[in-house]
């Protein structure tokens, strides 16, 4: 057998056997002089929600680069996570379910009225508590169901999937885009759609190319609602009337043409002339925020044609109340007729031709010629996603969330290199990331400032909790200062540390570490001495250093030793905590939370709240030793 | 409410009356109402509103009689007339309904209002204006600090922990810098929050320090100077508060600010400067006319101020107030009944200095050719214009190559 046939054989075994892998050579830790446990606890630490016990002898086991594969690839086994979540009912669903089961305030009305429930009588008699009261009673009786489970469900899925999900870099991820396309449950028109906005929208795409992000959240009801692009619409004589002409035709249920009739919101309708035109808010927010940042050279001008290039980019009308006229058209015209005639309906997407600014456009010095319709908008969304500014803005945000709040340039240059190359391939940038040496240098580690979410999850990661009920951890990450899903305007929360660092919010995260540790939350529980394998050290002197060593895995721990070591020793420093934290507390958060306050948080809690106190006799120094640690500045860091 | 100094003096003599069989009760009396030795030195306070989201200035102050108006506005256009909604201040602008109690203030000429204001970067980016408004310097992204925590720096009063507080949960951008400022929502919190901002400025510290900081004062109490100002605070009932002049703050989240900073000026802390923010203002859709979101938005602003200087009474003269907004809105309305993002607004600035019952700055007629990119009112004030003669009259900081260091312009005339 020549040398040149085994060379062929052994890469056609090679390569039909092993799967294909894209990290290719070992990450270069070592020329910034890391240990590979060190660089295994960085790795976990940037593409985690933090390190669980012995997860360091883990990935170290398994190899850094196969660990990382794994976690782009999703590979692992999320069976648990599955397990957890089976009671929450309300995941599953679609929008047109949800609006329907989870009726907002003025359809549930609507359909109080239809049903005689109330009358236009009793309204304008009752006052306003007493007609809550009935459409309370009304949706009961209805068997429908209230708002705030759905976020309540919703919001215990996050925390749920941070912390028990093994593929945690999809999670980040998750976590990571939809930050970057934010959507607030604070606007109500959007607020439903949220939950299947994470998981069909922006889930699905984590690790794939950029544009599919960016055009799945451009159709998304969540975004076409939250951005206002939905009732975006050409001006009337910009409007090309032949586009549209045949599905002018009324069709009755048997598919006869009875008579030629505009559909509604049609510019021929002098009465709808109000609500006709331009809105470049989404626009706007698509440009400066979701892909050439603010800095990306586009100009007004610019803004306002890609604003009539998204026009009749809308939602397609749901079982909620709203547009019910256009719905029961648009269905009787039925789809062949609707794609005939340039209507583009896919999911809950809708383009409305008849909506649409037909006329020339141009953007970014690209000619959209008359005439482009559904198309040009997909044009218009390719140009931008390809766009070198976008590949800058992007990778520089991604390595603002995984490096450090100032990434080196030359690392966001390499990153925008292979944004470019590889066609928005979201792995490939993140492979490029980590494969830089710029990733492992000494000055980045540990140089993130976790955000409450962060830092409540990384807390039941790190104590290897039992979370049965992730209310009580959303209502202390809330105290935080992060209300999930509710930072409402589209930049999302800002992804630095100086925004988290202030004296009340470290004073309420000491208290957290205190309380998770003493089991003053409901629904989380956790067994110190098992962390320690069941030896429960004499002192609280004797404690620290080992349960430090536990919970922040190589690090360098003497000045933090040194620094809590007062703390531990100090008998009274419980109370002087939670007396502080209480006092800072004092009418404080009613305030901040009024306007916004997270729905439904105490539904579910009811069911488990009774079972306080813990399984676990923890000892109440061992209790403040730990919840000392996770108050400590070095576990607020990642 | 009393303050501290008066609260113990006025304690103190009642238990040596006890003490010692009897004081005349009028001595007691003169004791608590006596003015008392301040903490610190009563100083100029400016406090500032920043409308975030970009109020549309030609809704709020409506050139009425400009016909370009309301061909560009047929669904949100208001009149001055016998059947309009605007109430006419001059023949020319008309000021939206929800602001009609801005109208005695603005009569006995304590009101002032800038129109034409913004700022001379074309950005139409919140996050962007907002910043540069803020740090005073619309061309440099790269100033850390902002316009208030200088103008702070300016005046040169050390001592109180107090001179720049903004009432709000995070510290904005203007009031970031060297000098110490404290954001905070809810006043009731300020003990602790004291205690991380007694040695300086809260951005410029890493949790570490603050950590240290924080564990030391659990761990000892310090008997610090500067805690004065705080154990003043926590004694004093800012729960049960009661406005003066029956002032009715909104329920709202800028009316709690508001009714929190006449509180702290009243209290003589040696504030300065003071900070609130109103939301709500980014009205791309169904902004309304007389009602709905703008009006509403327009009411809660209007009330909140409104009730604040009530409140004060004869704090007035030592106080400044200003609005403030990232850019205007469009001269036409969109498609969906409201207004995108344009470049000119207008401001209300109110104090007893201010050359007020006026309409200050300049509005050309809204023919497209006079329009910024053929869309929006053209910034004619340039807002560090306003900024900086308001420092300078109200705070008598005039340091403008501190302040607005890119800057050297005209100054309008409207202090006095």
């Amino acid at each position: 057998m020549s040398m040149r046939l085994i060379v062929t054989l052994f890469f056609l075994v090679g390569s039909s056997f092993a799967p294909i892998r894209s990290a290719k050579s070992k990450f270069p830790y070592q020329q910034a002089g890391l240990t590979e446990r060190q660089a295994a606890a960085h790795l976990i630490s940037r593409f985690t929600f933090g390190a669980t016990p012995n997860q360091v002898d883990e990935v170290v086991s398994m190899g850094l680069e196969k660990w990382f594969d794994r976690q782009l690839n999703g590979e692992e086994d999320d069976a648990e996570v599955i397990n957890r979540l089976k009671g929450y009912n309300a995941l599953a669903l679609s929008n047109a379910q949800v609006v329907v089961q989870f009726p907002r305030g003025p359809l549930l009305q609507k359909m109080a009225l239809a049903d005689g429930y109330l009358t236009k009588d009793s309204l304008a008699q009752l006052d306003k508590p007493s007609i809550k009261e009935k459409l309370k009673e009304y949706r009961k009786q209805k068997g429908l169901r209230e708002e705030k489970e759905l976020y309540t469900q919703f919001i215990g899925q996050k925390i749920i999937r941070a912390t028990y999900g093994r593929n945690q870099l999809h999670e980040v991820l998750t976590d990571f885009w939809f930050n970057h396309f934010n959507v607030s449950l604070t606007k109500g028109q959007c607020a439903q759609f949220i939950p299947a906005y994470e998981r069909d929208v922006i889930r699905p795409h984590v690790t794939g190319h950029f544009y599919d992000l960016l055009i799945a959240t451009a159709q998304s009801p969540a975004m076409l609602m939250y951005l206002d692009n939905a009732a975006s619409m050409g001006e009337a004589e910009n409007i090309d009337m032949t586009s549209s002409t045949p599905v002018r035709t009324r069709i009755t249920r048997r598919g006869r043409i009875i008579q030629r009739m505009p559909l509604p919101n049609r510019p021929t309708q002098p009465k709808k002339k109000t609500a006709q035109g331009l809105n470049e808010n989404y626009a706007r927010e698509i440009m400066e925020l979701h892909t050439l940042g603010v800095e990306g050279g586009y100009t007004q001008q610019d803004v306002t044609e890609a604003a009539r290039i998204l026009t009749g980019w809308t939602v397609y009308p749901m079982k909620d109340g709203n547009f019910e006229g256009l719905r029961k058209k648009l269905d009787e015209t039925g789809e062949n007729r609707l794609a005939n005639n340039g209507f583009v309906h896919e999911g809950d997407f809708l383009f409305a031709a008849n909506r649409h600014d037909s006329k020339e456009k141009n953007v970014l010095s690209r000619k959209f010629v008359a005439g482009g319709e559904y198309k040009e908008g997909v044009e218009l969304l390719k140009m931008l996603a390809a766009h070198p500014s976008t590949a800058k803005f992007i990778s520089k945000k991604i390595a603002v969330r995984f490096v450090s709040d100032n990434p080196p340039q030359s690392l966001i240059d390499k990153m925008a290199d292979t944004f470019i190359k590889q066609h928005g391939d979201i792995k490939k940038v993140l492979l490029a990331m980590v494969n830089a040496p710029e990733f492992w240098h000494t000055e980045v580690l540990r140089s993130k400032t976790k955000s409450p979410f962060e830092y409540a999850i990384s807390t039941v990661r790190a104590l290897n909790a039992e979370v049965t009920e992730p209310t009580s951890l959303n209502q202390w990450i809330t105290r935080m200062g992060q209300q999930l899903y509710s930072y409402a305007a589209p930049t999302g929360f800002p992804d630095r540390g100086q925004y988290w660092i202030n004296t009340g919010a470290l004073l309420t995260r000491m208290n957290f570490g205190l309380a998770v540790t003493s089991q003053r939350l409901k629904g989380v529980k956790i067994d110190l001495n098992g962390l320690n394998h069941q030896h429960e050290p004499e002192s609280a002197e004797a404690a620290l250093p080992v349960y430090a060593q536990l919970i922040l895995p190589e690090r360098d721990l003497e000045s933090t030793l040194k620094r809590l070591m007062p703390l531990v020793t100090n008998r009274d420093v419980i109370n002087k905590v939670e007396i502080a934290a209480r006092q800072k507390n004092s009418g404080g958060y009613s305030d901040t939370l009024s306007h916004a306050e997270p729905r439904g948080q105490k539904t579910m809690a009811k069911k488990r709240w009774q079972d306080a106190p813990s399984q676990f006799n923890n000892s109440p120094m061992l209790a403040q030793v730990v919840g000392i640690i996770i108050g400590s500045p070095e576990f607020q860091r990642r | 409410m009393i303050s501290r100094r008066a609260f113990l003096k006025a304690g103190s003599l009642t238990m040596f009356g006890i003490g010692v069989g009897g004081l005349p009760q009028f001595v007691a009396r003169a004791a608590s109402f006596h003015k008392q030795t301040r903490l610190y030195k009563k100083n100029k306070i400016l406090v500032c509103i920043f409308q975030r989201g970009a109020m549309d200035g030609l809704m709020a102050v409506t050139p009425f009689t400009d016909p370009y108006l309301k061909t560009a506005r047929p669904n949100l256009f208001m009149n001055a007339d016998s059947q309009g909604a605007l109430v006419d201040l001059d023949g020319k602008f008309g000021l939206h309904p929800s602001f009609k109690n801005f109208i005695p203030l603005f009569q006995s000429k304590q009101l002032a209002i800038v129109h034409g204001m913004g700022s001379p970067n074309t950005t139409r980016s919140h996050f962007d204006a907002q910043d540069y408004m803020e740090s005073g310097t619309p061309f440099n992204k790269g100033t850390n600090s902002g316009w208030l925590n200088r103008a702070v720096g300016l005046m040169g009063h050390d001592g109180s922990p107090f001179r720049a507080v903004s009432l709000t949960s995070s510290l904005p951008r203007s009031l970031y810098g060297d000098n110490p400022s404290i954001a905070i929502s809810n006043l009731a919190d300020f003990g602790l929050q004291l205690r991380g901002a007694k040695t300086g400025n809260l951005m410029a510290q890493t949790f570490e320090e603050l950590y240290d900081q924080t564990s030391d004062d659990l761990l000892k109490e310090t008997g610090k100077e500067s805690f004065e100002a705080m154990k003043l605070l926590q004694k004093s009932d800012i729960k049960n508060y009661k406005p003066a002049n029956n002032a009715n703050y909104p329920a709202s989240p800028l009316g709690r600010a508001l009714k929190q900073i006449a509180q702290l000026i009243k209290m003589e802390v040696g504030l300065e400067v003071a900070f609130a923010e109103s939301g709500g203002w980014d009205t791309h859709f169904n902004q309304g006319t007389d009602k709905g979101i703008f009006g509403r938005n327009a009411e809660d602003l209007c009330h909140s101020i409104t009730a604040f200087w009530n409140d004060l009474g004869s704090w007035q003269d030592d106080v400044t107030l200003m609005t403030m907004t990232e850019f205007g809105r469009t001269v036409k309305q969109n498609g969906t009944g409201g207004t995108d993002h344009g470049r000119a607004s207008c401001m209300f600035i109110l104090g007893h200095d201010v050359n007020g019952g006026k309409v200050h700055g300049t509005v050309q007629p809204l023919a497209v050719e006079n329009l910024a990119d053929g869309r929006d009112l053209q910034v004619t004030t340039d807002f560090r214009s306003i900024f900086s003669e308001v420092a300078d009259k109200h705070l008598l900081v005039n340091d403008d190559r501190v302040l607005f260091p890119d800057w050297s312009g005209e100054k309008i005339g409207v202090m006095i």
